[in-house]
């Protein structure tokens, strides 16, 4: 049994650090890393000591298992770290989660690289002129102190990205001390908009999917495989979903505008007209021709012909999925992000949803979630909402102290924001950074933050599988460099600087999370238990799991206001429309800096290490452009160059780049790789939520005469097998699926 | 030997692995790939960096073909004059096959790629001299050429990303050939595990890299000689037989309903993995 204190001192605890765990590991590895020739322990440079006393889980050459939560996106999927000499060296999937089930995307197998990374940054740094000093965190400290005094709460403005736990308890009482409201909860990539349409018509922002339990499932652009919310645990759902419920295998209608994973994976994959989304759902449930009331009046002028010419479905295609819909119960229908990001796209979403409800799928295959008894815990979901609002008040010169938590708007925003600008209009700007990213560059005091396996912490995720649970994050192993600090060891010490007397009990984060924890532990499961059986225990599973009570959805139907707009005229000036791209692996461009998410290829390009322009063959061959033009992509906001690659899976009238390279700071895996397409993204915004429309955009593609190799995976033959029988295809009546084991 | 001598003979030319008087005897490891479950994420591929100690090449190698993706995923979609893909891609996870009348093994001058007792087709870097043969006989081309010292190279594992590095897998250098082992360091510390307690390893007990990742469960693998294991009774429902270079279910009149298939099967290497095949609705 590993009593508390042993945790603390693997932990690398801060104030009560121990030299522990330190020698052998690196002798190893400077041994693997040399070759034939002599490693500096057998030059004599490096001595191997021996523990004096060796802790009794600590053997060298076997690895210890501890568990933890990922953070590289906000699925909050549970981790097991393998370590070996006080080094962690891979990760796995924690089985006992029913979020990822012991299963890890590739984004979170590279968060060792993240936490290795070369480029993290290692000391508190302060701006004098162009460089950086390095200084004491007592002086940083101070230095807050300093710049806080005299400045009014609503002078103060806090930027994060998604946040819940003891984070956001810590975030808050530190936001309340200071007497500022301004925290400001900003993610670039968030499905905010259908968030919103949710809460209007199901009564909550983000229900259940049982993907697993529906027959059919028609994607309007949700990339569920891929980005949207919690992919792993859909992947989950996905296999069992093709397996099939009562042995009919589950069939998937992705239609979009740009092939996303998921559409990659689609029985039927359709190519839509840009923001006609909401004009193909209402298509489809004239088609059903099963309403009545309110709904068939909506949708009694939406009829196949129509549809077909608005959406570019064509009319076949209509009535096919109609039918497979009728026969074929429950379904379930999802708006993603190619949906919800124009200006009608909370219409578009009230569209899709529509059509779940007329189909019947609601309490079947989209279910209330549990609720989180603990609100102060329960998540704060990022919106671009949020950083307009945040760039506004900097504009007008608001804000005279900005915090920023480890967010990147000044790579993020789109480049009309001026938001690099804007931020300087702030006398004293503060960063907690992993890197020294381009939004970290332009602060003025760069606090290092400890990666995700050296930090404590508490996580609520907001897509719940099962029941709530809050996962536990814990220091996997000792702190790579001695000057980083947690996030939360920073806020108590703020806070301790507001609030001395309430958080005089709490030396540092871990012992405010223990205290949290056992002060709630009956509430947790723990009655009965003692206090350091219970700890030990939590700290063990990684997650605590409790009941919590799930409802009825409190559905609304009210398609008065559901009004769509025709599809746009195409502007001569600008014809083409700009799908910026969230990609499985670069996401909002936060990992680029870690080298195995630069060299996996792009799922369906098979593109690596740069940014690309995605044109259909048919425009491409129009507009006389052949793979690897370097072409100028041009919008009312500016331009940018990058290579082009002709691909089928994109609605020839729009051209698609990736988000997330382009950076032009950050590290040397990601400083000058690609192009950022928010440096072109017009600033139009969704009409009722105020979200960024980042599908708006209308560009014109222009030659530069300039052509390269694209750098890729696929050979020479493109997507063709050659007559081979490789990847082998066959259709549902040719194959017998019961035999199956 | 005329090249017909050689074809209607093969079997007398050609041993198969192991030879008769060594059958699989406990463990012959093999795979079964779903290809209808796997989805394309490139996970199997991170995982696989992570455990065995990959570089990372990058943007300038990985452009003259030197990246050294054990496990890639192979994309590919139909053309047959449409405008869109409109099936959606398929996906192929593709490494090596573990073949067991591999010809990667029969061109090795020095005999640094052998076949094991458990039926894998392993790599010894200390023996190989870089004659690159093996990869050029390779039908799957998956073997894959130290060609820089990586540890040495700048920014592929730069002080503190070494502190990644598995110790239980050798870091290459320059000039010797690599491929996917199916974890062969956790197979033996598997087996030696069972070895110890007097029993072979048990279903579940050992999982790759790739499979332990895998998000949708596409990826399972076992002892193929084991009733018991999940690969045994898929090859088996699928009527694949690892010794043979043409399956009998494909020879009935309309041919077969089930959808295990080997990549390149009539090339007589005798690979080791199965793949099930992609399936599409036939309604939409």
């Amino acid at each position: 049994m590993i009593d508390s204190d042993s945790v603390k001192n693997l932990a690398g605890h801060p104030f009560d650090r121990r030299d522990f765990l330190k020698v052998l590991g690196w002798g190893g590895a400077a041994a693997a890393l040399s070759g034939c020739g002599n490693t500096s322990i057998e030059d004599g440079k490096e001595t191997v000591v021996s523990y004096v006393e060796a802790k009794d889980y600590v053997i060298p050459g076997v690895a210890v298992y501890f568990n933890s939560t990922c953070a590289q996106c906000d699925a909050g999927c549970s981790i097991t770290g393998k370590i070996r000499e006080g080094r962690v060296l891979k990760l796995e999937g924690n089985p006992e989660s029913p979020i990822n089930k012991g299963k890890l995307c590739g984004l979170g197998q590279a968060a060792v690289q993240h936490h290795y990374n070369p480029d993290r940054v290692r000391e508190p740094l302060l701006r004098k002129g162009d460089k950086g000093e390095a200084i004491s965190w007592e002086k940083a400290y101070a230095l807050i102190n300093e710049k806080l005094a005299g400045v009014k709460g609503e002078e103060i403005a806090l930027l994060s990205g998604d946040v819940s736990g003891h984070q956001k308890v810590l975030l808050g009482n530190y936001m309340d001390s200071l007497g500022s409201k301004n925290h400001f909860v900003y993610e670039a990539v968030s499905p905010a908009v259908v968030r919103a349409a949710n809460l209007k018509f199901y009564g909550v922002e983000m229900p259940r999917y049982r993907i697993d339990k529906a027959k059919v499932v028609l994607s309007f652009g949700a990339d569920f495989l891929g980005t949207w919310v919690s992919p792993v645990h859909f992947a989950q759902q996905y296999a069992a979903f093709r397996k099939g419920v009562d042995g009919q295998r589950g069939v998937l209608i992705q239609a979009e505008s740009k092939m996303t994973l998921t559409g990659a994976n689609a029985d039927r994959w359709l190519a839509v007209r840009p923001g006609t989304e909401g004009i193909l759902a209402l298509g489809i449930i004239n088609a059903l021709g099963v309403s009545t009331g309110d709904v068939a009046e909506l949708v009694k002028d939406y009829d196949k012909a129509r549809v077909s010419r608005d959406t570019g479905v064509e009319p076949s295609n209509i009535d096919k999925i109609a039918a497979l819909l009728k026969l074929r119960s429950p379904s379930l229908v999802l708006a993603g992000g190619a949906a919800e990001g124009y200006v009608h796209g909370m219409q578009n979403a009230a569209a899709i949803n529509l059509l779940n409800q007329v189909l019947g799928n609601v309490g079947k295959t989209i279910e209330a979630p549990v609720s989180v008894p603990f609100p102060q815990m329960a998540p704060s979901k990022g919106r671009t909402a949020a950083l307009k609002d945040l760039n506004d008040g900097l504009a007008a010169g608001k804000y005279k102290v900005l915090f920023n938590v480890a967010t990147n708007p000044v790579f993020t925003a789109p480049a009309s924001y001026k938001f690099r600008d804007n931020m300087a209009k702030a006398g004293f700007k503060v960063a907690f950074a992993h890197y020294l990213d381009e939004t970290a560059l332009q602060a003025d005091l760069v606090l290092p933050l400890d990666s995700e396996m050296e930090d404590w912490g508490t996580h609520v995720p907001e897509y719940l599988a099962d029941t709530v649970q809050i996962n536990i994050q814990q220091p996997l192993m000792e702190r790579l460099h001695a000057n980083t600090r947690g996030m939360g060891d920073i806020l108590l010490a703020l806070v301790k600087q507001r609030r001395a007397e309430e958080y005089k009990a709490f030396d540092d984060y871990y012992g405010y999370l223990r205290s949290a924890v056992l002060q709630n532990k009956a509430a947790l499961g723990g009655a009965g238990s003692d206090d350091d059986t219970f700890w030990n225990d939590t700290l063990s599973n990684g997650i605590v799991k409790l009941s919590g009570a799930s409802g009825a959805l409190s559905l609304k139907v009210d398609v008065s206001g559901l009004k769509l707009p025709a599809p746009k005229e195409i502007d001569e000036q600008y014809p083409m429309n700009l799908i910026p791209a969230v990609t499985s692996n670069l996401r909002d461009g936060r990992h680029t800096n870690q080298p195995w998410i630069q060299e996996s290829p792009d799922p369906l390009t098979t593109i690596v290490w740069d940014s690309w322009v995605e044109m259909h063959p048919k425009m491409a061959l129009q507009l006389g452009i052949v793979e690897g033009d370097i072409v100028k992509v041009t919008s009312k906001t500016g331009s940018v160059s990058a290579q082009v690659y002709l691909f089928p899976g994109i609605y020839p009238d729009a051209v698609s780049i990736p988000i997330g390279r382009g950076h032009d700071a950050m590290g040397r895996y990601a400083k000058g790789y690609g192009v950022n397409p928010f440096e072109i993204m017009d600033a139009v915004f969704e009409s009722a939520t105020g979200e960024l429309a980042m599908h708006e955009t209308r560009v014109n593609i222009t030659k530069t005469g300039q052509r390269v190799i694209v750098v890729k995976d696929e050979g020479p033959a493109g997507g063709r097998q050659m007559g081979r029988k490789i990847a082998a295809r066959v259709s549902t009546d040719q194959v017998d699926l019961s035999k199956e084991v | 030997m005329s090249v017909t001598n050689l074809l209607d003979n093969w079997a007398a030319v050609r041993h198969f692995h192991p030879i008769d008087d060594k059958p699989h005897d406990p463990y012959k490891w093999a795979m079964a790939i779903d290809l209808d479950a796997c989805i394309g994420c490139n996970a199997c591929a991170v995982a696989c960096y992570a455990e065995n100690n990959l570089p990372v090449v990058g943007r300038e190698k990985f452009k003259h073909g030197q990246v050294m993706h054990w496990m890639r995923i192979e994309r590919y979609w139909e053309e047959d004059g449409r405008d869109f893909p409109d099936q959606g891609f398929q996906f192929l996870p593709m490494m090596c096959q573990q073949c067991e009348a591999a010809p990667c093994e029969t061109v090795c001058p020095v005999g640094a790629t052998n076949h094991t007792q458990d039926g894998l087709n392993s790599q010894i870097y200390n023996r190989c001299i870089g004659s690159r043969y093996c990869s050029a006989n390779c039908p799957f081309k998956v073997r894959y050429f130290n060609w820089y010292d990586y540890p040495t190279t700048e920014n592929v594992w730069p002080a503190e990303m070494n502190y990644q590095l598995n110790p239980d897998v050798t870091v290459r250098g320059k000039g010797v050939m690599e491929k996917c082992t199916f974890c062969v360091q956790r197979l033996r510390a598997a087996e030696v595990t069972a070895k110890g307690e007097g029993r072979i390893v048990r279903e579940g007990e050992v999982q790759t890299a790739c499979q332990q990742s895998c998000p949708t469960g596409a990826i399972s693998f076992g002892n193929l000689v084991d009733p018991e294991s999940r690969v045994h009774k898929q090859w088996q429902a699928q009527q694949v037989d690892l010794d043979k270079d043409a399956q009998e279910k494909n020879q009935k009149e309309g041919g077969t309903d089930l959808r295990g298939y080997r990549i390149l099967e009539e090339l007589r290497s005798y690979p080791s993995v199965m793949y099930l095949e992609r399936v599409r609705e036939s309604a939409v």
